[in-house]
């Protein structure tokens, strides 16, 4: 009985915890050294693992964050071994990067994967990328031998469904929320749908490159991509697709675009009304010009010609804080739609935990139940066969009555998240009970030492059901 | 039981323009919610229209509360149109008052027949005014397409990135319904001016340019071929067309307004 105790307390010290870093907490260059990409997962993963305190382990990282996750026996231990494994990556001692990091445990844990998965701890609040790479971190958890067990399995893939409901639910992913969307955005309240329509980016530099693709996933059909020399726009093209035309033909090809993003490094406007004017003439349909160059690439008054759209990097930025500001209003509905999520799975796991943590309750009684029974029956000499069986009957009956109310207060407190303490206290003291030779004589010193016994009055008004208990 | 359903009717399409109205001031897209509220007022309308046609065996199209009732219908049978598409729903914004203004007149001056008899009756008088109401509802829609087009365009001209960026459809979704409801509002005006005219040389007095019917159908076909007309401009069309099509719609209804004030046939439609 006592050995079933301990097995139970040892069981329910397991824990889910994480031990991370992220843009909250470290800087671009500690970030970029610590990030874990999909080649050195497996291995990063298989060495945190050869710990026997880490049961299952899910390595979450992205260019503003790296997460581990675990599903761990003894949580300081583990968290050990991630900041070890954190250290080495960063190429600093343990203690030296402890500063960056940030631990979780249980609830805390997760909440925190929870919020994560539904973008409200991005540096872009609300931003869809995120969720992916929840989805991915834990699809090479899979792959790996051992390292998701049933734990990691349901946080993960309930974090992946409260991502979805965040999204679906609330507004917190509307609108855009970087330059390149932003980009998308506004040519789209232009033409409605980009299904279709044309585009040509000069200068290949990488915002321009990024802004294009956005641009491609919308549907965009045609590009053209006109750089300082052709080779480089070649190359570019190469990349992404469509057509490589040299600067003296922009201004022929410009007449059939729909969206020109310019984000050359040259010094002066390459685009100027004049030029402009003269290669659109008489065009029906507008053009949208995104100049995302510093210094711009547009000349302003490109903006006042008929039919032309013109927005420049901080006309960019400005559709980006619309969206922010608006994301930061639809964040308190998500706030609570995650809490909702994080409690309902805290419940479950608490559940899948409570029953060990019964059964050594039970245990333990049923170890003092049996030790007094043993004593007294020593003590009563001459007793018959069928008093024996009463006296035991009774005892068993009391033990019942006794644990009930004990058992319905262990099953409520799994329950809530604000009652972890309570719940790892009496797990320490089964514990204690179980490995002390004095758990199987509790004395009256004991009984008094641990002061009054409080709902007394109210475990006696308890209708305890036998067959329940 | 008829003014249940309209008033019912009512109530469903100001349910519609507040979530629009809503959805304005947050600067977002609207939803799903609007366009099903905005279907069920449509059919709770047509039931209304529905069980007058069987109750006095005759079609809602002539007196005024019946006529402004069923001219109601057809714009709110645009609006339903354009907000099946997602990209246009927030039309209702503009629409929806005028659907509201004139099924609350109908609800005000009573929905049931004026008892006068009228010479001109028959499928030819059904095809005329059923024609002409396609006719101002596809102005109204083509028109409260122009006003949103100049509000998105002057937004984006002057990147201004509040409500009506957010909220107002594409310049070239907008440019569309504004095509849609000319294309299809012009010919039926057309065809129900002709339809009239036809009937009125043929069995009546001649042209009756004096009645006030005939000076507002006038002056709607007038306002379609000037929107029309600024359509087919080379260069670039947009704001130019937007505005014209919204100042013939604002001539228009001036003329509605001015014509019933000063009509002499109160309880006809004009």
């Amino acid at each position: 009985m006592a050995a079933d105790a301990r097995d139970g307390g040892r069981a329910d010290a397991a824990t889910i915890a994480l031990v991370g870093l992220s843009h909250h907490t470290a800087p671009i260059e500690l970030r970029e050294r610590v990030y874990v990409d999909s080649a050195s997962v497996r291995d990063t993963v298989r060495g945190v693992m050869e710990s026997p305190a880490i049961h299952e382990c899910v390595a979450l990282s992205t260019c503003n964050r790296t997460e581990f996750y675990f599903q761990a026996a003894d949580a300081a231990s583990a968290e050990s071994v991630a900041i070890a494994a954190v250290a080495a990556r960063a190429g600093m001692g343990p203690g030296e990067v402890e500063a960056y990091l940030y631990h979780r445990h249980g609830y805390e844990g997760v909440l925190h994967l929870f919020r994560v998965a539904a973008g409200l701890d991005s540096l872009v609040v609300g931003e869809a990328e995120i969720l992916g790479q929840v989805g991915d971190a834990y699809e090479l958890g899979l792959s790996l031998p051992d390292s998701v067990g049933p734990v990691l399995h349901r946080l993960f893939q309930s974090a992946q469904a409260v991502g979805g409901a965040v999204r679906s639910e609330t507004s917190l992913g509307r609108g855009a929320a970087s330059i390149p969307s932003a980009a998308v955005r506004l040519a789209a309240k232009v033409f409605g749908s980009l299904e279709g329509r044309s585009a040509m980016v000069l200068g290949a530099g990488e915002m321009g490159v990024t802004t294009l693709r956005c641009l491609l996933s919308e549907g965009i059909s045609d590009v053209l991509v006109a750089s300082r020399t052709l080779d480089r726009a070649q190359e570019t093209v190469a990349q992404i697709g469509g057509r490589a035309i040299s600067l003296e033909d922009v201004w022929e090809a410009i007449s059939d675009v729909d969206i020109l993003v310019t984000s050359t490094s040259a010094a002066e406007p390459v685009v100027t009304s004049d030029k402009l004017g003269l290669s659109r003439g008489q065009v029906g349909s507008p053009l949208v010009v995104l100049d995302i160059a510093l210094p711009r690439d547009v000349e302003p008054g490109v903006g006042g010609l008929p039919g032309i759209f013109l927005y420049n990097i901080d006309d960019l930025h400005k559709v980006v804080g619309a969206t922010e500001e608006a994301r930061r209003a639809e964040a308190a509905p998500a706030e609570t739609l995650v809490t909702d999520h994080a409690k309902r799975f805290w419940r479950w796991y608490r559940s899948r935990e409570v029953g060990p943590l019964i059964r050594g309750l039970r245990a333990h009684g049923e170890a003092v139940r049996l030790a007094e029974l043993e004593r007294l029956l020593a003590e009563l000499d001459g007793l018959s066969e069928s008093d024996r069986e009463r006296i035991e009957a009774a005892t068993r009956r009391l033990l019942n009555k006794l644990l009930h109310p004990s058992t319905v207060a262990v099953r409520q407190a799994a329950a809530d998240p604000n009652a972890i303490d309570f719940l790892d206290r009496l797990r320490d003291e089964l514990r204690l009970a179980a490995s002390s030779p004095r758990s199987e004589s509790v004395t009256e010193e004991d009984i008094e030492s641990s002061g009054p016994a409080n709902g007394s009055a109210d475990a006696e008004s308890e209708e305890p059901n036998e067959a329940r208990s | 039981m008829i003014l249940g359903l309209h008033l019912l009717a009512l109530v469903l399409y100001a349910a519609a323009w507040v979530l629009q109205l809503r959805g304005f001031r947050g600067g977002r897209e609207p939803g799903l919610s609007g366009v099903t509220v905005v279907g069920g007022g449509l059919a709770v309308h047509a039931a209304g229209l529905l069980l007058y046609a069987l109750s006095y065996r005759s079609l809602p199209l002539v007196g005024l509360g019946p006529a402004s009732s069923s001219l109601a219908l057809f714009i709110s049978l645009f609006v339903l149109a354009a907000s099946v598409r997602t990209d246009l729903r927030a039309a209702g914004l503009f629409l929806l008052p005028l659907v509201l203004l004139l099924v609350g007149e109908a609800v005000v001056v009573g929905i049931e027949p004026t008892g006068r008899q009228i010479a001109f009756r028959g499928p030819w008088f059904v095809l005329h005014v059923s024609a002409i109401f396609i006719g101002y509802a596809g102005l109204a829609a083509a028109s409260a397409a122009a006003i949103m087009y100049v509000f998105q365009f002057r937004a984006l001209k002057r990147k201004q990135f509040g409500s009506v960026f957010g909220f107002f459809p594409a310049l070239e979704s907008l440019d569309r319904l504004n095509k849609v409801g000319l294309a299809v509002g012009f010919p039926a005006l057309s065809v129900g001016l002709l339809a009239g005219w036809s009937w009125t040389l043929t069995f009546g007095r001649g042209l009756a340019l004096d009645n006030p019917g005939t000076i507002l159908g006038i002056v709607t076909w007038t306002a379609y071929l000037v929107a029309i007309a600024a359509r087919s401009r080379p260069g670039p069309r947009g704001e130019r067309a937007a505005v014209i099509s919204a100042v013939a719609f604002l001539v228009t209804f001036v003329a509605f307004l001015a014509l019933r004030i000063t009509a002499r046939e109160a309880g006809f439609f004009l």
